[in-house]
This record gives structure tokens, C-alpha cells and sequence, in this order.
């Protein structure tokens, strides 16, 4: 198969990491769209390296996580994107109400969080193992079961606020 | 909300966009093409702007440098050009420093501290390039008004003293340009301390 077929392939059955990658490090609607652009422009430009033997989702969120990053740097770039009116960033967290609004609170929780303890929050919610949070992250599995545990602690002071 | 509800919280909202797949092949390729095409822009067109500005600037008082008469306007020409040169130098390296994260090859924990680096450094430049444009704004007055209509403003304004009234008030104001720096710095080297 062609790879420029399989990459689409992959990023159709991963968008919603790009999604929640792009939603969690921007805060604005302007900018969610422009960094989720970019990471697919960084994917796809890192992609022919890609070697098959390391974990899809590994380098998928490594390369998110970085681009997520480098964002950082930037300023607001109005017009300097392609407008995404295809209804993309459109989606509802959930159908039901409630839980909607539970997902409003747990995103906002999140962004509260430092951009180190953001990532890790986010892989743990992921459901990726110390190790794997390890191993995208940098840190040592010890160093993200420590981070974790602080993450909590100001989770919880968050609540009492 | 408990880190095990917010667990179960996110995997029910994961599925639920599972559901929702929108991302077509075109729009894809579309978005990846664009990209490229606009980064170039992006990064580009301001900087060149600027750099033109400097050049033309700097062909300028090099090409009518005989016209500086004084030794005190040849002195003012002189630090010009250099501060001209520096600017665009300064502003090209930093920027090109700052957008340096390799994102291909790096882990989190590498690309954060390439960032904090970097934003470190940048400001940096920042304050350095403030201040050169202090100095430029001080010496290409009486280089232009000599270059343009013939006059030497030290001789006809006594610009000596203006600049020795307007000393003081520099570094105050200075001091306010920099504020929102300093807390730029300081989140770099918090990231830094829990890196």
C-alpha cells in the first residue's frame, strides 16, 4: 500500500489523540485548531522515519507532546491556518448532558496543571503504564509514579478550592 | 473528582469520540501542505521585513558616510551601522533558537528543557535588542538630519543636552518594558528546577 494511504489511515484511527492533545494545550478555539495542525504536519513529516518496531501510539504521542511544546513559543497566527469549517473541532465530549459538562471540568482541571504534569495526567488517563509514560516522557518510571502521586494531591486541593 | 473517577471519566469521553470520526483523507494532505506552505511564510516574511529595513538603512549612511563631517557624527555613523547589522543577527539566531525543539527526535523531558533554554535565552536577546535600539534611535537622529538636510543637530539643537536630560529617565522606564519579562524568565527556570 502506498504510505501516504497508510498515514491517512493512521491518523484517521488516531484523531481523537491529536484532538486531545490540541485541546488540552491551547485555550482558545483559534489556536486548538492551528496546533492540531500542526501536529498532523509534524506527523506526517516525521512519519517516514518512523520505524514499525516502536509502538504506534508511543510515537504518536511523543511527537504530539512535542509539538504541543514547541506551540508554546508561538504567538497567535491569525489567518495562518486552514480554516477548519468541516466541523472537526466539533465534537461533543459526550452525548449526555451531565457528563458533558463533567468533561468541561475535567479538561479545565487538567489545564490547570504545569505543562510537565499535563502530559503525564494525560497518558495516565490514557491508561499507559509507568513504563510507557516513561519511555514518551523522558522520566524514569519512579520519577512519573512520584509526579503522579503529587498530581493527586493538587487535584484534591483543586476540589477543596 | 478523584484521579481514578477522572479515569473512568475520560475513557467513557474517549469512547463516545471514537464514535465521532471526522477526519477525511483530502482534508489530511490538505492540512499538511498548507502547513508547509505557510511555516515558511510565517517564520520569513516579518524577519525579512525587518532585515530590509536595517540593509537599506545601512546602504544608506555606509554609501553617504563622506558626509559625515565630525568626528562625533562619524562616531554616531559607525555605531549605527554596527547596531544595524546586530539587529536583524540577534533576532534571526534567537528566533531560529527558539523554534529549535526537535520534535522528530526528542523525548518530553528533552523538548521541555530545549523550551525553557531557549524561552531563557530569548528574552535575553530581547532585553539586548531593546537596548541597541535605544542606542540606534540616539545615533542615527543626528546621522539622518546630517545626511538628509545637511545639519548638524549637536551644533544647531544642543542634542547633548537633551540626551543628558533624557539619561535618567531611561532606565526606569526600561525597568517597566522589562516587568512582563521577568515572569517569562522566572516560569523558565521553575520548569527548569522541576526538570
Amino acid at each position: 500500500m502506498h504510505s501516504r494511504e497508510v498515514f491517512i489511515g493512521i491518523i484517521q484511527e488516531n484523531e481523537s489523540l491529536i484532538y486531545k492533545v490540541a485541546k488540552l494545550y491551547t485555550n482558545s478555539r483559534e489556536d486548538e485548531e492551528d496546533l492540531y495542525q500542526e501536529i498532523v504536519y509534524q506527523l506526517w513529516k516525521s512519519f517516514p522515519a518512523f520505524r514499525a518496531e516502536a509502538r504506534l501510539s508511543t510515537w504518536m504521542y511523543r511527537i504530539a507532546l512535542n509539538t504541543a511544546i514547541a506551540h508554546l513559543n508561538k504567538a497567535k497566527r491569525k489567518g495562518n491556518h486552514l480554516p477548519i469549517d468541516e466541523g472537526l473541532l466539533n465534537r461533543t465530549d459526550s452525548t449526555d448532558n451531565l457528563k458533558e459538562e463533567q468533561a468541561k471540568i475535567l479538561y479545565d482541571r487538567i489545564k490547570q496543571l504545569d505543562t510537565i504534569e499535563k502530559a503525564i495526567i494525560l497518558l495516565y488517563l490514557e491508561g499507559k503504564s509507568y513504563e510507557e509514560i516513561a519511555s514518551i516522557t523522558g522520566f524514569t518510571a519512579t520519577n512519573v509514579g512520584t509526579r503522579l502521586a503529587r498530581i493527586k494531591q493538587k487535584i484534591k486541593s483543586q476540589i477543596k478550592k | 473528582m478523584e484521579l481514578d473517577e477522572m479515569k473512568i471519566l475520560w475513557g467513557e469521553m474517549s469512547a463516545e469520540m471514537e464514535k465521532q470520526k471526522k477526519l477525511t483523507g483530502s482534508l489530511i494532505i490538505r492540512m499538511a501542505n498548507d502547513r508547509y506552505t505557510n511555516k515558511l511564510n510565517s517564520i520569513l516574511i516579518p524577519e525579512l521585513l525587518g532585515t530590509l529595513v536595517c540593509i537599506a538603512g545601512l546602504l544608506f549612511i555606509t554609501i553617504e558616510f563622506q558626509q559625515l563631517n565630525t568626528w562625533y557624527l562619524q562616531a554616531c555613523g559607525i555605531i549605527a551601522v554596527v547596531i544595524l547589522v546586530s539587529l536583524p543577527f540577534l533576532s534571526f539566531k534567537s528566533i531560529f533558537k527558539l523554534r529549535s525543539v526537535n520534535i522528530l527526535q526528542n523525548n518530553y523531558r528533552q523538548s521541555l528543557l530545549e523550551y525553557a533554554i531557549g524561552k531563557k535565552r530569548f528574552v535575553q536577546v530581547q532585553k539586548l535588542s531593546f537596548y541597541l535600539s535605544a542606542v540606534l534611535l540616539l545615533v542615527l537622529l543626528p546621522v539622518m538630519a546630517q545626511l538628509i538636510s545637511g545639519k548638524d543637530m549637536f551644533a544647531v539643537n544642543r542634542l547633548w543636552l537633551w540626551y543628558a536630560i533624557a539619561f535618567p529617565f531611561f532606565y526606569p522606564f526600561s525597568q517597566w518594558v522589562f516587568r512582563s519579562y521577568v515572569k517569562t524568565v522566572e516560569e523558565a527556570e521553575n520548569m527548569l528546577k522541576e526538570l
